[in-house]
């Protein structure tokens, strides 16, 4: 994921410094963050236009910021040292701290996105229930049985499921060693 | 004139079944040019014939009086039952056991018709009279079941269709010994829809993914197996601790409802 940052890189980013205000520049990461540089056309112009730089230059830059933010949320870098560390030695050190600050002020936001929307099975959104009491039917005139229906809304999909009581105990026999289980993890 | 009555009686019971006082028009017709004849107020004489159907059916009524069904059973049904009062005791016995082995398994039709013809050919009977015999006597059974009788009514409604006393008795002991088991199976037939079948769980901890190496998070997946018409589906999901937490809760307020009307 994190490849080696080259010299050319660098230079790319030192384009930064023609930003007309830190504001404009922390828009910049996080726009960047999102979108993967080849799509960024619109991006891509206004910061040509912004930074008074050709598109070809612009579109390279938004690919190194979106490159620098990705490994800093991959690698989990959290303290400033270890930002800076990446920079080689002649960058120009106020950008570079500016830099850092913004990367900071952001990743963690980055991180509890990536964490939210990373590929899983599909998540239990919402959950109903309803508890229904069987009266009749075409084997047995008159009884009185209760039966639970779950309603449960995975994803895009919503699944309707019928269990009689018996069902619902073991489900929920099962469900209760497993909170055990978490509860002996969670208490080591 | 009783003549008269008589043949107006007969033609209403040939013609339709006593449980309506349905009256058709030829049969009024007929009535009121009878009541010409025999010089007599044709409303009187339909009067008078609609008395006497209304206190026959009533009488009829009363004495089938039965259970397991409110139907009006036609007299095959009484004449199966006198021909079932003929078997010895062991032969009884042994159909018994074969009816209620049906009762307990009815999806072995197979084995249920097998058995039949192999006692037919024991006992030097045709298996195809047996058979409607059969039929007769599983329709007890099969509506105390949907009544949920007590051995009890059973047995009164056996010696009502004309079955002798000591045989009723062995039957509704049977019925007795086997209403749980058949109880049970009768509800656990009853229609569900999308019936949860089977559930199963792990939880595990995301290592990492491709944007961040190192992540914690706990996760738990459920696979659940439904099952839709014939075949089951599998249907998965994922939760994370606190939607599990929450999800338990909730399976739990169902369960205390579902408690508390029973």
């Amino acid at each position: 994921m994190a490849a080696p940052f080259d010299e050319q890189f660098f230079v790319s980013l030192e384009l930064l410094l023609k930003s007309p205000s830190k504001d404009a520049l922390r828009e910049l990461f996080s726009q960047s963050y999102r979108q993967v540089a080849t799509e960024g056309g619109r991006l891509a112009q206004r910061t040509a236009e912004d930074l008074d730089i050709p598109f070809a230059q612009a579109q390279q830059l938004l690919q190194c910021l979106h490159s620098l933010a990705h490994h800093v949320v991959f690698r989990g870098l959290t303290r400033p040292q270890q930002i800076q560390d990446l920079f080689p030695a002649s960058f120009h050190a106020s950008l570079k701290n500016l830099i850092t600050k913004i990367l900071l002020e952001l990743s963690p936001a980055w991180r509890s996105e990536a964490i939210q929307t990373h590929i899983s099975l599909p998540q239990l959104k919402a959950f109903d229930w309803r508890v229904d009491m069987v009266t009749s039917s075409d084997s047995v005139s008159r009884m009185a049985v209760p039966s639970c229906l779950l309603s449960l809304q995975l994803g895009e999909d919503r699944v309707v499921v019928e269990s009689s009581r018996e069902t619902l105990d073991t489900m929920l026999d099962g469900l209760g060693r497993l909170r055990q289980q978490l509860a002996l993890v969670a208490g080591k | 004139m009783r003549n008269v009555i008589t043949y107006l009686l007969m033609v209403r019971v040939d013609s339709a079944s006593m449980s309506g006082l349905h009256l058709s028009r030829g049969w009024l017709s007929d009535a009121c040019v009878l009541a010409n004849q025999e010089l007599v107020s044709g409303r009187s004489l339909v009067l008078c014939c609609a008395t006497v159907i209304v206190l026959c059916a009533t009488v009829i009524a009363t004495m089938l009086t039965l259970h397991f069904t409110k139907d009006i059973l036609p007299d095959s049904v009484n004449n199966d039952f006198q021909n079932i009062n003929k078997f010895n005791e062991p032969q009884f016995m042994n159909l018994i056991e074969i009816i209620f082995q049906f009762l307990l398994e009815p999806k072995e039709t197979e084995r249920f018709m097998q058995q039949l013809s192999a006692f037919a050919g024991e006992h030097g009977m045709s298996p195809g009279p047996l058979k409607n015999l059969m039929k007769s006597v599983l329709m007890v059974p099969q509506g105390a079941l949907k009544k949920s009788l007590t051995a009890q009514q059973v047995k009164e409604d056996l010696l009502t269709l004309g079955l002798n006393e000591d045989k009723a008795a062995h039957f509704s002991k049977q019925w007795g010994d086997h209403s749980a088991v058949l109880s049970r199976r009768a509800i656990g037939q009853t229609l569900m829809v999308n019936q949860l079948v089977d559930m199963e769980w792990k939880f595990g901890v995301t290592v990492g993914t491709s944007e961040i190496q190192k992540v914690g998070n706990i996760s738990l997946q459920l696979k659940l197996v439904i099952r839709k018409g014939s075949s089951t589906e599998n249907v998965y999901m994922e939760l994370t601790l606190p939607q599990f937490y929450n999800f338990l809760h909730e399976l739990e307020r169902a369960k205390t409802s579902m408690d508390c009307f029973s």
